[in-house]
């Protein structure tokens, strides 16, 4: 080994990477909440009583989630093309659509396994069918899924690393940028695989204590 | 749509094809290898294997996939003083990465197995080694047959990943036909396609076997 290491570049380099952190967070935000309401809408839909549309959910889940990420990330970027989409949107929609296809899985079976007891009380004490899903069926099945949800979410921080292949200055961009600069490639990853670690751990731990929460007032409730 | 792009460029793309084929099969080996080891790491009874196992699972499954790849490619060679190949990069990013899923999988497996299954190998003079390899593992195996072929899934799709430090794999043949022609919507289409076809038949081939050997609890 005769590498020397220097590790004051990534204090020298501390904006390049805060900036690539603070859109890696804005990527992975967006992201999200683009999946969250794919999956949502497409759980509820593949526990419809409607044929076509949970055959409609299933095609979206299955082609979404059999198609490896960076081809979503090339579909709106390239095969789009003439749409003219700035990348950051490519970005966020890719992610959008191939997680909210494991977020619809993950939603779907959080709702079936919802005890079918529990719909058909809140039916017989007068709740309508959309009163009885909002209030009995979908609070329980959250709580069910959110060790899931918190996986998938920080699974979702980790890919967005892949918008780095479109030129969205991310972290992962962030850390070639140093590298073209300085060669200091180890320097560099390492600190990236640092702040990415850390952000998972903050994404897991949130969504298990905003979620954890709102299953513990469940509970009181019943 | 004219798909005839795809036709005049098939013995480029199936070239590509074949090296995503190769690169599945050896990282499916190789990942099973490597997650049974680590896996059998985290579960033995060295407290300090059990934490190192853990500390390595923990690190690669916090990092994103492409990082592990640009490490392996960019940052190692220049402290080894060894450059790999970036076919060889991939491999090895790739093993490197999805052992640490496959780990804790068989951990789940292992943790599966009920203790009783362990207790009477034990009891019947087995030697610990010997209910790890003869009782529990054939037992795990077969219980985390689905979480495995997940993994198997996806690790198709990661695949496509090593175009980004270029490997000519299916979507790096792909991205070179498009650049040459820069026909994307036929090409990424196609691309698609060929994914979700290698996909779902492994998908297929993973719930045949579990229909045929999972373990009915």
């Amino acid at each position: 080994m005769q590498y020397e290491f220097d590790w004051s570049v990534v204090w020298r380099y501390r904006e390049t990477l805060l900036d690539g952190l603070l859109l890696t967070i804005l990527l992975s935000l967006a992201g999200l909440v683009g999946a969250l309401a794919l999956g949502l809408l497409g759980g509820a839909a593949a526990t419809s009583r409607g044929r076509a549309v949970r055959g409609a959910a299933l095609l979206y889940v299955e082609l979404a989630r059999n198609v490896p990420l960076l081809v979503h990330i090339y579909f709106w970027y390239l095969a789009l093309s003439f749409l003219k989409l700035p990348a950051f949107l490519c970005g966020v929609l890719a992610l959008a659509v191939y997680s909210g296809a494991y977020v619809a899985e993950i939603v779907r079976a959080g709702i079936q396994s919802v005890p079918s007891g529990q719909r058909a009380a809140a039916l017989a004490l007068g709740l309508t069918p959309a009163a009885a899903l909002r209030h009995v069926v979908y609070p329980q099945a959250l709580r069910i899924t959110a060790p899931s949800l918190a996986g998938i979410f920080s699974q979702l921080v980790k890919d967005s690393s892949l918008a780095s292949v479109i030129s969205v200055a991310e972290l992962t961009f962030a850390a070639g940028v140093i590298e073209g600069d300085t060669f200091r490639t180890f320097e560099a990853y390492i600190s990236i695989t640092v702040l990415y670690l850390i952000v998972v751990t903050a994404v897991t731990r949130a969504a298990l204590l905003v979620f954890g929460r709102r299953g513990a007032e469940v509970d009181r409730r019943f | 749509m004219d798909f005839s792009v795809i036709v005049r460029n098939l013995p480029y793309l199936e070239g590509g094809l074949l090296v995503t084929l190769e690169t599945a099969i050896l990282v499916i080996l190789g990942g099973s290898v490597c997650g049974l080891a680590l896996g059998l790491l985290r579960t033995s009874r060295s407290a300090p294997a059990r934490v190192l196992a853990a500390a390595y699972i923990g690190l690669i499954r916090g990092t994103p996939l492409l990082v592990v790849l640009f490490f392996v490619y960019f940052g190692i060679p220049p402290v080894i003083g060894r450059r790999f190949s970036a076919y060889e990069a991939a491999i090895i990013g790739f093993i490197l990465f999805i052992g640490a899923y496959i780990a804790e999988d068989y951990r789940s497996g292992v943790l599966a197995v009920a203790r009783a299954q362990r207790e009477g190998g034990l009891a019947l003079g087995l030697s610990p080694r010997q209910v790890t390899r003869h009782v529990v593992l054939p037992q795990a195996v077969r219980l985390m047959l689905p979480a495995l072929f997940n993994q198997f899934v996806r690790l198709v799709k990661f695949t496509s990943v090593a175009s980004v430090i270029g490997v000519t794999e299916l979507t790096g043949a792909a991205l070179a036909v498009n650049a040459r022609v820069f026909q994307p919507v036929p090409i990424i289409l196609a691309l698609a396609a060929s994914y979700f076809v290698l996909c779902a038949l492994l998908s297929l081939l993973g719930r045949w076997l579990n229909r045929r050997y999972a373990l009915q609890p």
